[in-house]
């Protein structure tokens, strides 16, 4: 099956590069889902409706990969045959380490109440910054063949978000959703 | 926003070949059914003009069939006990999630201990909630095949985006049993959507908030050239129209000091004075109000002090969408309100405040949901070209497993677009375990304790070997109707066994036929007469897709398939006319098989095809 393809920039038939046009991605994925999903072969055999179901499930897979900022990088480095799910000491530097943990006491240091939403926004953009910083090591290292730096600024990428999403959190319990 | 080019010419085929196909709205106060009437899809009225079906079923004593709808209603008065209103909001629940909102269930109700499933008891004997919702279909199916002169070839059936998998396979069994084929379950806000419809040039974010009887949905979608594709649901199925009788009921037994003992009738006709009061304060403000030998009078402001608490409830949801969807307010184009209690002034005034602009109304409100499933069904039963639009929607609960501590851990978050499929890999624990047990969960907490279980299920026969040794891959599916499968695959010895787990609380196809049989009296020949007819029916469509599939792509086959696919077409066709329906099922079965691989190219083809203009673009980028 085409959609097996293991390479998901090819199944959308964009240029392999982690910096992607949004726009063009979301065309061919809604012209594609416009052959393949379910709705198609409402009335169709049952081996049709099954390859329908298999097919879109691939297809959603892949593009929530590209169109997420980690997901895309670890696709990348998994295209060059880099494990991103295998972790070692050596992928993480002890400065990288040693900042994450700063910004965590920083985070848990901000106090629990509506007043902190504003500290909550500003911490926010100083972490938005780091990771366009760390988006841009990435793709310099992926470019040049330096596929462990590449993995380490995966990882730096991966802590930062998983920051953001965990300040998404705080802030909600804020505010009392 | 302009309304859907839904009749645009050659779009359509002549009224000869057309299928009947319609939408059902089953809602938890009213439902409706939809279907094309000419140029566009309109809700079907009864014999006496009226569109809405109160979804309300009074059952009587042995022999007598079942009062529907208007009807029942006088029962709510005089036979509460076997009169059952609001039974959308058993579906798919059990004895636990009921305890704590039964207050609008006047019919008595019972759990069956062995399966913890919910069965409520009346003159006519018990009824399981699906039950009662397929006599509801039942009626709305009639009304439709008199209006279109023939049998139902498919049917749309809407069900709130909140839903979990539990109540969407319940809904699936209704229809099943009251005889009818599902194209697809479909969430009401997407379908609301879909009836406003867009032009194809039309772009932008629309945020449909539907506040039902007795559910709240608030989704947001964005249109962009023809696909709809939600971004973010949520919502509340304890929330609806219901509540703000409730309260209202409240606050006349304190304004009143009436004595607040009140048997299921008294009840009922407190209900039914609240919910007048709240009828009427959307046409006129304020009301009078007397209750016993007490009376005062209410506006709409007092109204919504009385209220405060749901209104706020439905626009926490509002931000949470919004915040899901990654959306600020100045971001939404469009605001489609749904559902009959959004007539309410008081909501009416909040959402208009909270999004900052005047919601679209032009669509009825109580008919918007049953028109965009009329809509879908037409398309989907093939009447309507392809092209014409496609519908992107997503789960609206988080799926996950059971981990160590009675935590869970997700696997598929909510607002994924579905069909979804993910893997799993799990390893024992143990040295020489030989069982793994899953545990399939869905919502969004993090104790098992606090989300619904969906499955739970064994993988057995693996290998003894040292602990982590052994390596199970689970596949979770979740189909384009929001439908739940699990698959699991046992690696570590290179044989595999793979297990089906359907969710616990789904029908069997065997209880589904029992429960058949005892809904029709003369069992026997019915059944076998309908076995048949589906039967023909199903063959017959897979003849009919496969042989136009040939004719197009015929030439992607090799002689082999070719000549397999001929031969087990032709003992189909054969077995047609024995009117042996076991048979026609079983080499139905077999060619569908058979044409597995077909489908499998012709999708590639498809694929291909679609592309084949981006492609050329891109490369020419590439090449600058
Ligand atoms: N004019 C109105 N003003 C206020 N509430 C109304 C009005 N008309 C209907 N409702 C309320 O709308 C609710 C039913 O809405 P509907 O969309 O039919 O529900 P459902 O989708 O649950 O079947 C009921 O609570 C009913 O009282
Ligand atoms: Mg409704």
């Amino acid at each position: 099956m085409l959609l097996q393809n293991k390479n998901f920039f090819q199944i959308f038939s964009i240029p392999e590069a982690y910096d992607l046009d949004p726009v063009l991605l979301a065309e061919n994925y809604r012209e594609l889902q416009a052959q393949v999903h379910p709705d198609r072969f409402a009335n169709a055999s049952e081996a049709e409706k099954l390859q329908a179901v298999k097919s879109t499930s691939v297809l959603n897979d892949a593009y929530e990969t590209l169109r997420s900022p980690q997901g895309r990088a670890a696709h990348l480095l998994q295209l060059r045959d880099v494990d991103v799910s295998k972790v070692s000491q050596s992928d993480l530097s002890p400065a990288l380490l040693f900042e994450q943990i700063q910004l965590r006491e920083e985070l848990e240091d901000i106090p629990r109440d509506e007043k902190s939403l504003n500290k909550l926004d500003h911490m926010r953009k100083q972490i938005e910054e780091k990771v366009r910083d760390c988006q841009k090591l990435f793709v310099k290292n992926s470019n040049t063949g330096q596929l462990l730096r590449a993995k380490s600024n995966y990882y730096e990428m991966q802590y930062l978000f998983k920051l953001l999403s965990d300040m998404d959190a705080i802030e909600e319990d804020l505010l009392g959703y | 926003m302009a309304l859907l080019q839904i009749s645009e010419p050659g779009g359509i085929t002549t009224q000869t070949e057309r299928k009947r196909a319609v939408g059902i709205d089953l809602g938890t106060t009213n439902s409706l059914v939809a279907a094309r009437c000419g140029d566009s899809v309109e809700t079907l009225p009864d014999s006496q003009g009226r569109h809405l079906l109160p979804s309300v079923v009074r059952y009587l004593p042995e022999g007598q069939p079942a009062l529907t709808g208007y009807q029942a209603l006088d029962g709510l008065l005089t036979d509460p006990l076997n009169t059952i209103v609001s039974v959308k909001r058993l579906l798919g629940k059990n004895g636990d999630e009921i305890s704590d909102n039964s207050s609008f269930l006047t019919g008595r109700f019972v759990v069956d201990q062995t399966n913890d499933a919910l069965v409520i008891t009346t003159v006519a004997g018990d009824k399981q909630p699906l039950e009662v919702s397929a006599d509801i279909l039942r009626v709305l199916s009639e009304r439709a095949e008199s209006y279109l002169s023939g049998p139902l070839d498919g049917v749309v059936i809407t069900v709130p985006a909140y839903f979990n998998d539990a109540q969407r396979q319940q809904t699936r069994d209704a229809a099943r049993l009251a005889g009818l084929k599902v194209l697809r379950l479909l969430n009401e806000p997407t379908s609301a959507a879909v009836a406003y419809g867009l032009d194809s040039g039309d772009q932008g974010n629309v945020v449909v908030f539907d506040l039902g009887g007795g559910t709240f949905d608030v989704s947001i979608l964005s249109l962009q050239k023809g696909v709809f594709q939600v971004l973010a649901t949520g919502g509340d199925t304890n929330l609806g129209g219901d509540d703000f009788d409730d309260k209202l009921a409240q606050w006349i037994l304190e304004q009143s000091g009436a004595n607040s003992e009140l048997d299921p009738g008294e009840r009922n006709a407190l209900l039914h004075l609240a919910r007048q009061m709240k009828h009427d304060l959307s046409e006129k403000d304020p009301i009078d109000v007397s209750y016993a030998d007490w009376s005062g009078s209410l506006d709409n402001e007092q109204y919504a002090r009385i209220t405060a608490n749901l209104i706020d409830r439905t626009i926490k949801v509002c931000r949470r969408v919004l915040r899901d969807a990654k959306l600020s307010i100045a971001q939404i184009n469009n605001i489609v309100l749904v559902g009959g209690a959004t007539r309410m002034p008081v909501i009416r005034n909040q959402v208009q405040k909270l999004f900052q602009r005047e919601p679209l109304v032009s669509i009825d409100p109580d008919k918007v949901v049953a028109i965009g499933a009329g809509i879908q069904a037409d398309v989907l039963i093939g009447n309507k070209t392809a092209d014409s639009f496609l519908l992107l929607d997503v789960n609206p609960l988080s799926l996950g497993i059971e981990t160590m501590g009675e935590l869970v851990e997700k696997i598929i978050p909510r607002n994924t677009t579905i069909p979804v499929a993910r893997t799993q890999e799990f390893t024992t624990y143990k040295d020489g375990q030989t069982v793994m047990l899953i545990h399939v969960l869905q919502g969004e907490r993090e104790l098992v304790s606090d989300c619904r279980s969906l499955a739970r299920f064994e993988v057995r026969g693996i290998p003894p070997m040292v602990a982590g040794a052994a390596k199970i891959r689970v596949t979770f599916q979740i189909d384009a109707d929001g439908l739940l499968s699990v698959d699991a695959k046992e690696l570590s010895t290179g044989t595999s066994t793979r297990i089906q787990v359907k969710p616990s609380y789904g029908l069997g196809s065997n209880e589904i036929e029992n429960m058949l049989k005892e809904s029709q009296e003369n069992a026997q020949s019915d059944m076998k007469a309908r076995a048949l007819k589906e039967s023909l029916i199903e063959a017959e469509q897979l003849l009919e897709a496969l042989e136009s599939a040939i004719a197009v792509d015929g030439d992607l086959l090799t002689d082999d398939e070719a000549l397999k696919l001929s031969e087990a077409g032709a003992a189909l066709k054969k077995a047609l006319q024995t009117e042996n329906s076991r048979e026609i099922h079983r080499l139905t079965e077999k060619l569908n098989g058979a044409s597995e691989g077909f489908a499998a190219k012709r999708m590639d083809v498809q694929i291909v095809d679609a592309l084949r203009g981006e492609s050329i673009d891109t490369m020419s980028q590439d090449g600058k």
